[in-house]
């Protein structure tokens, strides 16, 4: 099925009488490109959902506003990363959890999901990647799953190109590290 | 020159040799957990993202815009008739108006030809023409010129046309 470019959702978006058209053409060119962004981050998929909903309603009431000099979908992952953001950052104060506690929680999260039927190896990455800081497990799953370019991660979190090339190679050498650690078990 | 040449005139940014085995070694790093781990394990409940669709649809496309409020100018049929009644009555007074002006200016305009005819007219005629119609003077005591005097002071030559 051939996808719908970009240029051809903002004009549609545009005209009053299209617009609707418009946002049916970006929902189903994004939305789950979108909630697996969102999902990776949060885990949890009842709080996936929510944050998508969110973001697109948002993309919605802004969308007249978009700026052609960025992409689209960067415009939109950016959206996504700061509603993932607010919430794990609203968790924290919620439950005076301390960074570190985040991660376990997500982790416990991830175990005790009704939505998750990966075998030990895939339950084992899961863990990896949430080992890792909140931005750089970002770029890692920017990077590793949906393979953006270092300059479109670079619009969508302002971080440099060159400390995201650094972030993710860390990141990888971590993950293979727990991944080759035979005393980690699931 | 020679580094020119070995080059064949491309440049590199710079430190990027340096970074370019980082960036190597990232990427084979990530193809091997890809071996050990192919997907992800995560899912989703079935038919979610046609219904993800639809509620996103709701929350923006489809959501009802509240309406403006519509204040009513007439709020009873009575305004109406008084606004009307108001209008026909001063259309009707300024038609009245504009009518008894052309009128006067009528009269004016008579006014006017009277007296220059009156002007053609002397004097002693029209004092004759008292005398012959028998026009008693109601006190017989003044004199002609005493009546003339009065007749020409207090009646207007327009009053004195119309007695003929």
């Amino acid at each position: 099925m051939k996808q719908v470019e970009d240029s051809e959702i903002l004009e549609k978006f545009s005209a009053a009488k299209t617009r609707d058209e418009g946002f049916n053409l970006l929902l189903a060119k994004y939305q789950q490109k979108i909630y697996w962004h969102v999902r990776r981050l949060v885990i949890d998929h009842d709080d996936a959902d929510d944050l998508v909903q969110d973001t697109f309603v948002k993309v919605w009431k802004n969308l007249d506003k978009f700026r052609s000099d960025a992409q689209l979908y960067t415009w939109i992952y950016r959206i996504a990363t700061n509603e993932c953001i607010t919430f794990l950052n609203k968790k924290k104060q919620r439950n005076n959890t301390p960074l570190e506690e985040v991660s376990a929680e997500l982790s416990e999260t991830l175990i005790a999901s009704s939505h998750f039927n990966g075998d030990k190896v895939q339950l084992k990455l899961q863990q990896a990647i949430l080992t890792l800081p909140e931005k750089q497990r970002l770029i890692f799953n920017m990077k590793y799953y949906d393979d953006l370019k270092y300059e479109e991660i670079s619009e969508i979190t302002g971080t440099s190109v060159g400390a995201l090339k650094a972030s993710f190679h860390i990141a990888v050498k971590k993950i293979e590290a727990f991944m080759l650690n035979e005393n980690i078990n699931f | 020159m020679e580094d020119n040449l070995e080059n064949n005139g491309f440049s590199v940014p710079e430190n990027y040799f340096n970074t370019l085995n980082d960036a190597i070694d990232a990427r084979i790093r990530a193809e091997k957990i890809k071996m050990l781990a192919a997907t992800e394990g995560y899912t989703v409940p079935e038919g979610y993202f046609e219904k993800l669709q639809l509620q996103i649809l709701d929350k923006t496309v489809k959501e009802k815009k509240p309406q403006a409020k519509v204040l009513r100018l007439w709020r009873s049929s009575l305004l109406k008739y008084a606004s009307a009644a108001c209008f026909f009555i001063v259309s009707a007074a300024g038609l009245y108006f504009y009518q008894d002006q052309q009128n006067s200016k009528n009269i004016t305009h008579n006014d006017l030809a009277t007296e220059l005819l009156l002007y053609d007219i002397d004097e002693q005629v029209i004092i004759d023409h008292i005398e012959d119609h028998d026009l008693k003077a109601r006190d017989p005591k003044h004199s002609n010129v005493e009546l003339e005097n009065y007749i020409l002071n207090n009646y207007s030559q327009n009053d004195i046309a119309s007695a003929f």
